[in-house]
């Protein structure tokens, strides 16, 4: 075995040549500092990174490891932004007065406000006379930073007779021109690029990019894989008790979209059966990124053409992360049984390996369930169950995370991108499942007040 | 931890996923499914970090954990900071395909609170509370409020992808508020013992940093703050024992024992794997399940009785008692909160052999649905694991009744008690 015992090199970690300058700074940082006196972890992704060190303009400064020059720019940098991020320090400090002022309880305020503090010392320096009004007036139009895209004003929209009728008709007419359905073997092909595709992901090393992803966007292979849902194609998935929607309907084939008056998150139906006040429902719910959607008329009438589009997205990138997260959920095995799933690629060794660790570590944190089905399991076996079908969960959360990118005109311009979203919602799905086991038993170890149920996305 | 030197070994596996292990420690120490296994599940502490899952097996001396890295990209924010430069290197090297190397880590501050607060993450799953053994509950919201300061203290290990469950010091804090205003006066009233004010005040600052990072407010936090800037009545005399008294008490057994008449063919002890329910149900000692055997004219009938946990709820826990007779496929119990006790008792199917001879039984028990099984065939050394875990215990609470005297920052040291700890062995005279 080789010994490394050089010094590390010449190179040093990014994070490092920061933590040294921040705390070479001095004092009257503490706000953006952790207890030890390092830089928050939010203080080094949302103000070192991309407004001092800025490595889209010094592409040198954008590797983990930096060489001695450009560790000595970086500090450098830092060392010149020391006025300016003391002031963003106290900027920050005050704004969480106003807020507590306020009573504005929502939102973390290091991501809501630092780069917010960061722009506010850049124009006024250290705050000032009238300094309270400012961080007032800030804190409360970013609390109402949503401008109307919210649920009341989706519901107040869709309270209008007349609008909902016209509305109604909108949407028979879009149903009735939708594309001819497509044929099992359509589907089927698409699903054989896919495997390709997910063998190029999640191996390590450079950001993979792959032409046969743009190439099934351009065969329109997510069109033809959501047109084969309407015709209730079966057998694409080469064996039995998996249907070929995976859940995103819990009919045959998804109904027409109705207008619908009203949601909740608890009881939201399959992804592709849900109204069009439920779709955007979850949309105006994500506090994340409210103030880049369109208002709450235009997000209406876009949605009416997409709840009719093949699999209720417009966006084709989009569509074909659906059909790669389709062939990736069918092969996932959460609770490592290794039964006859359809041929696994890099794609599921990497999750399923995840899901691996997981099990171990919930093993670990005494928060299992029982591998096999009991009867006398009540809610823990519902769980169970859940990790039995997992492509449900995923797809659920899969398709309202590409439903959202849809809305905000935000496609997956890469296979490296997909992957990324991918393997997100596969983390999403452990954590959801983490976070169900521990409230259930919460709630079964004590004896009244049953526990809070998870927030969820 | 002393600072020291200690050599780690930084490779990568054929899955992509760097592991830096720190070792060999003294017991044998096996991967398997991505994740360092070193004996029973209840004898590792496990903590999820930005891009990997760091363990320590709690029976060892405190010391570096194994790091399993499965985005190095993110772990790089904290290797450099929990292993030292020379391990952040390594990891470097190893994800561009060099092979294995062993490089000397250092044994930094960060390294002893986040040993710290994996091993008080293990204590709210595993620690073995039992009347019998006379081992204290630990007060779980005194455990989750230092656990929210110690999240804080190592925010480093944490980005916010959103998929670390354990970067969760808000929401511990949010579970844990009503303990918040007893901790404060626990504070006040120390200020007789210098070292034990100085660590409570170290806790209470972190819990205040930590809940005004997140945007947390409310009375008890604003009480908090203004505790904190010296600020409200004076201490009052309060010891940890009654401000942190535990619900119910520990009163062994006093209901009647339950009698059924016939004649007892058989008694035994049954085996407590705390595995398989979850903690706060039934009490840790290794003989808390025990069951008779009786023959009622042609009928046998078993009893099974377990020690209930003091925190155990009184009703609507399906706990069940699982019976192999002679071999036999299980057969389930229902136990039912009885005093102190979980009881229940059901009939044998009849049994050929049971009139010739002492019918062999197996009793456990368990939680359906939570179960994962009994143990797998080599698990021979879990009673042992049990036994070394509640003198790993024992030893900590010898430390935690002895008067506070550090080197290093508490916070920093594993070895250190847990407030809770410190909390239990003020409360356990009592009984």
């Amino acid at each position: 075995m080789p010994s490394s015992s050089q010094p590390t090199g010449e190179r040093r970690p990014r994070v490092l040549v920061i933590d040294h300058a921040w705390r070479g700074l001095g004092p009257g940082l503490e706000p953006l500092s952790g207890p030890g006196g390092a830089p928050l972890t939010r203080t080094v992704k949302l103000i070192v990174l991309p407004l001092i060190a800025r490595p889209a303009l010094r592409p040198e400064l954008a590797a983990d490891f930096l060489a001695p020059a450009e560790a000595a720019l970086l500090t450098g940098l830092i060392q010149e932004s020391a006025a300016l991020l003391t002031a963003t320090a106290q900027w920050f400090t005050l704004l969480k007065k106003a807020r507590r002022t306020l009573g504005v309880v929502a939102g973390n305020p290091q991501d809501l406000y630092f780069q917010r503090c960061f722009e506010l010392a850049t124009e006024h320096g250290t705050p000032r006379a009238g300094a309270d009004m400012i961080a007032r007036a800030l804190v409360e139009e970013v609390a109402h930073a949503p401008g109307g895209r919210t649920v009341d004003a989706l519901k107040d929209h869709l309270a209008d007779a007349a609008r909902r009728s016209r509305l109604d008709a909108e949407l028979a007419d879009a149903w009735a021109s939708r594309p001819p359905p497509a044929d099992a073997a359509a589907a089927t092909a698409a699903l054989a690029r896919a495997a390709e595709l997910l063998d190029a992901c999640g191996v390590p090393g450079p950001a993979h990019t792959s032409p046969s992803y743009s190439g099934m966007i351009e065969a329109g292979n997510g069109e033809l894989f959501g047109r084969a849902l309407w015709a209730h194609a079966s057998g694409v998935w080469g064996r039995d008790g998996l249907p070929t929607h995976l859940g995103l309907t819990g009919r045959q084939t998804p109904p027409r979209p109705e207008v619908g008056r009203g949601a909740s998150t608890a009881t939201l139906p399959a992804p592709l059966d849900r109204t069009l006040f439920e779709r955007l429902f979850t949309v105006l719910q994500s506090s994340a990124h409210r103030e880049e959607l369109a208002p709450v008329a235009e997000l209406v009438a876009r949605e009416t053409g997409r709840s009719c589009a093949p699999l209720g997205l417009y966006d084709e990138s989009l569509r074909v992360a659906v059909v790669l997260g389709g062939r990736l959920a069918a092969g996932l095995d959460p609770l490592g049984t290794g039964e006859g799933t359809p041929g696994r690629t890099a794609a599921h060794r990497a999750v399923n390996s995840r899901w691996r660790r997981e099990a171990s570590v919930l093993r670990a944190r005494r928060l299992t369930v029982s591998p096999h089905p009991d009867p006398d399991g009540g809610v823990l076996d519902a769980l169970a169950q859940d990790l039995r079908t997992p492509w449900a969960a995923y797809m659920r959360r899969l398709w309202v995370r590409l439903h959202g990118r849809d809305v905000r005109d935000a496609p997956l311009e890469d296979l490296a991108s997909a992957w990324a979203v991918l393997d997100g919602v596969a983390r999403s799905v452990m954590m959801d499942h983490r976070a169900r086991v521990r409230s259930a038993l919460r709630t079964l170890s004590a004896d009244h007040a049953p526990a809070a149920e998870p927030r969820s996305a | 931890m002393a600072p020291g030197h200690v050599d780690v070994h930084v490779a990568r596996g054929p899955d992509g996923t760097i592991r830096i292990a720190a070792g060999p420690g003294p017991r044998p120490i096996e991967v398997h499914d991505g994740v360092v296994h070193v004996g029973p599940d209840f004898t590792r502490a496990v903590l999820d970090v930005a891009g990997a899952v760091l363990t320590w097996p709690v029976l060892d001396a405190p010391g570096l954990p194994w790091a399993e890295v499965h985005d190095v990209g993110r772990a790089q924010q904290w290797v450099w900071a929990l292993y030292g430069e020379r391990v952040a290197a390594a990891v470097h090297d190893s994800a561009a395909g060099r092979g294995g190397v062993r490089v000397t880590a250092e044994a930094t501050a960060l390294a002893g609170a986040a040993a710290r607060l994996g091993l008080g993450h293990w204590a709210a799953r595993w620690w073995p509370a039992s009347y019998q053994d006379g081992i204290p509950v630990l007060e779980p919201s005194l455990l989750g409020l230092e656990l929210a300061a110690l999240t804080h203290r190592c925010q480093q290990l944490f980005d916010d992808e959103g998929d670390q469950p354990d970067d969760c010091a808000a929401e511990l804090i949010e579970e844990h508020l009503a303990a918040l205003d007893p901790l404060i006066q626990w504070w006040r009233a120390t200020a007789g013992s210098v070292d034990m004010a100085r660590r409570l005040e170290t806790v209470l600052r972190l819990i205040d940093d930590a809940a005004d990072n997140a945007g947390l407010d409310g009375p008890a936090l604003r009480h908090l703050r203004s505790s904190l800037e010296g600020r409200g009545p004076a201490a009052a005399s309060a010891d940890p024992g009654a401000l942190f008294a535990r619900r119910g008490g520990y009163a062994l057994a006093a209901g009647e024992p339950l009698v059924t008449g016939g004649r007892v063919i058989a008694r035994g002890s049954g085996i407590n794997d705390w595995r398989r329910y979850p903690p706060g149900l039934v009490d840790a000692a290794e003989s808390a399940v025990s069951w008779t055997a009786r023959a009622l004219g042609a009928r046998r009938r078993i009893e099974v009785e377990a020690l209930a946990d003091p925190a155990a709820p009184a009703t609507g826990t399906p706990l069940v008692a699982e019976v192999h007779v002679n071999g036999g496929a299980p057969h389930r119990v229902s136990l039912a909160r009885r005093d102190d006790l979980w009881t229940g008792h059901s009939d044998l199917s009849p049994d050929p052999q049971a009139g010739v001879s002492a019918p062999r039984i197996e009793v456990g028990v368990l939680l359906p649905g939570f179960d994962p099984g009994p143990g797998a065939p080599g698990d021979a050394d879990v009673r042992a694991g049990r036994d070394a875990v509640r003198a790993l215990v024992r030893r900590r609470l010898a430390v935690a009744r002895r008067p506070p005297a550090y080197d290093t920052p508490p916070h920093d040291n594993c070895s250190a008690p847990f407030l809770a700890e410190t909390a239990a062995t003020a409360t356990d005279e009592d009984y």
